[in-house]
């Protein structure tokens, strides 16, 4: 305590020094007086009384400079002084501050940018209290491959009251409804939740309340809580909503709460959300699975002590039902993962680049001082003759580059606020990115930046100016015949160059991947297809029959639309990286019993092949009929399980499901139903037009398939007036969406790259037009002893050139080591693909060629006369 | 055996207890007290007194006014403060503690012997 007043004190003191100087000198003045006085008093006579006084005092000069050193803060007004100094160097060379701080600022801004990303999708906890705490819970049955991660109500509610480890245990599921207060039904996503739902997130509604338990019970009242969203758009952020309704085709739900801004889950855009209650009779099977459940682990629980807790659990519940339950495995995952997903590699991918781009802008900054260190090797030489101490001096040099990294990563800061806007307009559907801004955080990381930059690109220069002060005499003449060579400059050109070429054989690969999947045949026709939703509730499953009328009777509506060619249903969408792997087993002829039939497995209309145009092979299409269920396979199934015998006509029942044994009517092409970037797999296509209430409608049009979406829409509104068509998008679009996590990565490393590079350039010119320079006198003596002006210039050349080369190979050495990063991303080119490493090994030659080239020619224009006029 | 400078880190002591029994004093006052108490055995070198007064001064445990001494001339007084009075407290109880555990190691003990 008393010690930090003394350094505020201290602080203080750097102030008024003039009035303080003046109180000491009275003080000593006053203190010697009294020491005469006291002299005399003894007997001395007045000449010895002064003279002993004064000895008695010494050196008044050394109080007072050890009593001004005490007073303020030396090692602060030192660095003031170093600051002052660095200023008045940096302004009187524009040129070079401008182009350091220029560099520094694109490495670190870059660096900051990708950061800043890294940071709020990765690092932080989910936006909510403790986010940290929130697990995804799923249930699945390991011994069939299909990967179901709903849960059936009475196993949620069995979970919540077995397990020890979970708080709160809630689940959702969400449908999409028309609301039809308005003059249009308008499309609503609505959230069935759980009960305790909102005790899971730890949050409360902005305005009213949270559910109460009648509403959470079957036949309590209908209530909702709306979003922020909706609230704003439909009644105008109005205090009086509470106790209005929303109201649909056969009930309405009453407004009891507003939701927060920030609050969007389960998906953003989700406008309301009402209990479901799990103690309703229709969710009493415990093979009815519809939630998706969340909790929020107990403090201090690890995720593995739940994931044994809840297998307990789920290994009781298997004895007491033996047949749903004990097959089943409980899945726990932080919340957090399954937002993220698979963006994490891509991040760290983009982190590792930008981080190699601060390394070259380093190096690029410290070839510069290295460069500018040799011109002002005569103002240190005097400095340290003057007295001047290495570790002042070291001191002096590291202030001077930590001014230009701190202008560096203000400027920086700039770059990485417009790159945070980027992020959202370049990949909208990355998760959390509108949590990507600029914070304290980052502007702290930059500035950890500068200092790591500092130490990068000051601490050598600025330890071999100290260094070299020493032995450098002022009396030095600076007419060596051939100057030093400037070892350290080219290592740093070599290392600009090798750190490029490892980000251009990544960004290379990348870009070739990318192409490679443009060029993919995808084994269907995705142009000329528009894709939509319609309205519909879960309810309506409980009717299969009039569910499939409804759908049919759309898709006839929607075939009879001028300028459609055909109208299919499918639960997926094709070419769209989404996997539904279930297990069959076929009825006819000797089964295996070790051979597991595994295939993805698609729900579709029957004219879905007329919409795609994947071709059939053999047999017939879907037949439009209700009883029996029809299915084709795709090529790679007939080849996979029943090669060489005969596919039409046998039957195949799938496992886990309690649907009707389904009739192989044909063969069908292969198609990347599961993305562009995967293979095409064993396939079946189950004839079903209705196999959720609102699967993806697909129309095939003549002309663009934006241009007949109004068309669509009317011809919607006259068959279903309470309905609404919503998510209307091109299939091309979807596809492209589907990438564009691929594509900005592979956007932002060619950036990355492509920076690099001209970095790498900047520095070989101006390393090289340095070493013309000093080296002038040198080659006037060669071209007066006879050199030939070619030979100067290609000598010139041929020097960048080989360091670039050696760069170059030092660079495809540390790519191939690192190449196992890329693993995963790379599609259709292996990594150590000749083509890209040869094209990038000649654009890296033709850039040296490029900058080498100018100071080569000034070599070559050397006046002789330099040499004789040095004399 | 000359006179011995004052030690580094005991004068801050020696000026707080000096303050302590005798009040407020001025810088030469101080300086000769310690000298005298010394027995004249130490020596106070000026050069670093008045820096110590000042690092004191900043960090709280004395405070300084320009008065008249003794001998009617101008001077600066320097006076304990309370933060000052704690300190010489806790300052004396540590030295005590520091001579006592050396002492042990001077003094032979009886196991040893």
């Amino acid at each position: 305590m008393n010690r930090l007043r003394g350094l505020l004190m201290r602080f203080g003191g750097l102030f008024s020094r003039e009035r303080r100087d003046r109180e000491l000198a009275a003080e000593l003045e006053c203190h010697l007086e009294i020491h005469i006085a006291d002299n005399l008093r003894a007997g001395m006579t007045p000449k010895e009384a002064r003279r002993q006084a004064l000895l008695k005092l010494g050196g008044v000069e050394q109080t007072k400079e050890s009593y001004r050193q005490r007073r303020g803060l030396p090692s602060f007004e030192r660095f003031v002084r170093n600051v002052r100094f660095g200023l008045r160097m940096l302004w009187r060379n524009p040129g070079f501050s401008t182009v350091a701080i220029l560099t520094l600022a694109l490495g670190i801004g870059a660096n900051s940018a990708v950061f800043s990303a890294i940071d709020a999708i990765l690092l932080r906890p989910l936006p909510f209290p403790n986010g940290d705490e929130l697990m995804q819970i799923s249930q699945y049955d390991p011994k069939i491959k299909t990967m179901q991660s709903f849960v059936a109500p009475v196993r949620l509610e069995d979970w919540k009251r077995m397990n020890s480890t979970f708080q709160e245990l809630s689940g959702y599921y969400l449908e999409d409804l028309s609301e039809v207060s308005g003059s249009l039904p308008e499309k609503l996503t609505q959230a069935l939740v759980a009960p305790r739902f909102l005790r899971v997130w730890g949050i409360a509604p902005a305005l009213g309340r949270d559910f109460n338990p009648a509403e959470e019970h079957f036949g309590g009242p209908n209530a909702a809580l709306i979003s922020d969203a909706l609230w704003h758009r439909r009644f105008g952020a109005s205090p009086d909503v509470l106790g209005k309704k929303l109201r649909f085709d056969k009930w309405s739900y009453t407004i009891v709460g507003v939701m927060p801004a920030s609050f969007a889950f389960p998906v953003e855009g989700v406008d309301f959300w009402s209990p479901s209650p799990t103690d309703a009779p229709y969710a009493q099977s415990r093979d009815a699975t519809w939630f998706t459940v969340i909790g929020r682990l107990r403090p201090g629980v690890t995720v593995e002590q739940a994931r044994s807790n809840l297998a307990t659990v789920q290994a009781q519940l298997g004895k007491q039902y033996p047949k749903t339950d004990a097959d089943l495995t409980v899945g726990i995952q932080p919340l957090k993962e399954t937002i993220i997903g698979g963006v994490r590699s891509s991040f760290w991918l983009l982190f590792g680049s930008v981080t190699l781009l601060l390394l070259i802008a380093c190096a690029n900054v410290a070839a510069l001082i290295l460069a500018r260190a040799t011109q002002r090797q005569h103002e240190m030489s005097i400095r340290y003759s003057l007295g001047a101490s290495a570790g002042a001096m070291v001191w002096q040099s590291l202030t001077e580059v930590f001014l230009i990294a701190l202008a560096g990563s203000a400027a920086g800061l700039l770059v990485a606020g417009a790159a945070a806007k980027a992020f959202r307009t370049l990949a909208a559907n990355l998760p959390r990115v509108e949590e990507i801004h600029l914070d304290a955080r980052i502007v702290l990381y930059s500035l950890a930046c500068s200092v790591v930059a500092t130490l990068l690109c000051g601490l050598f220069p600025a330890f071999r100016t100290a260094h070299s002060s020493i032995w450098s005499s002022l009396a030095e003449s600076s007419g060596t015949q051939v100057s030093t060579r400037n070892r350290t400059q080219w290592l740093l050109v070599g290392v600009q160059v090798a750190l490029a070429v490892v980000l251009l054989t990544g960004a290379g690969l990348l870009l070739r991947s990318f192409q490679a999947l443009g060029h993919v045949s995808p084994g269907f026709e995705p142009s000329h297809v528009l894709t939509f939703h319609i309205s519909a509730a879960w309810g309506e499953t409980t009717d299969m029959k009039v569910l499939t009328q409804r759908i049919d009777r759309i898709l006839d509506g929607l075939t009879a639309v001028p300028g459609v060619e055909a109208a299919a249903t499918s639960s997926v969408l094709p070419g769209t990286p989404q996997k539904f792997q279930t297990e069959v087993r076929f009825l006819e002829g000797p089964s295996d019993p070790n051979l597991r039939i595994v295939s993805e497995g698609r729900w579709v209309s029957p004219r879905y092949f007329a919409v795609t145009k994947i071709p059939l092979l053999a047999g017939q299409l879907c037949q439009e009929q209700l009883n029996g269920l029809d299915v084709l396979v795709n090529r790679s199934f007939a080849d996979t399980y029943l090669s060489g015998s005969a596919v039409v006509g046998r039957h195949i029942q799938l496992l886990g499901q309690d649907l009707p044994a389904g009739h192989i009517r044909g063969i069908v092409g292969d198609a990347r139903e599961a993305g562009l970037d995967h293979e095409p797999v064993p396939t079946m296509y189950w004839c079903l037009s209705a196999p959720t209430p609102d699967p993806f409608y697909l129309v095939r049009t003549q002309g663009p398939p934006a241009g007949l979406a109004n068309a669509i829409r009317e011809r919607i509104h006259q068959l279903e007036p309470s309905r609404s068509m919503f998510d209307v998008l091109p299939l091309q679009q979807h596809l492209d969406a589907a990438y564009s996590e691929n594509r900005l990565r592979m956007i932002l490393l060619d950036f990355f790259a492509a920076t690099a590079l001209s970095l790498a350039c900047i520095g070989l010119y101006g390393t090289i037009s340095y070493s013309v320079a000093v080296r002038q006198r040198e080659i006037a003596l060669r071209l007066a002893l006879g050199a030939t002006r070619h030979e100067i210039a290609a000598r010139f050349l041929f020097h960048g050139l080989a360091v670039s080369c050696l760069g170059c190979v030092a660079g495809i050495g540390l790519a191939a080591a690192l190449a196992r990063s890329l693993s995963g991303m790379l599609y259709g080119v292996s990594p150590g693909d000749p083509l890209t490493l040869s094209a990038i090994v000649f654009a890296a030659l033709l850039v040296t060629v490029v900058a080498s080239l100018a100071p080569a020619i000034r070599a070559s224009r050397v006046d002789p006369m330099v040499a004789l006029r040095y004399e | 055996m000359g006179k011995a400078d004052v030690w580094q880190g005991t004068l801050a002591l020696m000026v707080l207890k000096t303050l302590e029994v005798l009040g407020p004093m001025h810088g030469y006052g101080i300086a000769r007290r310690i000298e005298q108490t010394s027995g004249d055995l130490l020596s106070v070198n000026y050069g670093t007194l008045y820096p110590a007064l000042l690092k004191l001064e900043q960090e709280g445990y004395i405070s300084s006014e320009w008065g008249v001494s003794d001998n009617n001339r101008k001077a600066k007084f320097y006076k304990l403060t309370r933060a000052g009075r704690k300190q010489v407290e806790k300052e004396t109880r540590e030295w005590e503690q520091t001579t006592a555990i050396v002492a042990r190691f001077l003094t032979p003990s009886e196991e040893s012997q």
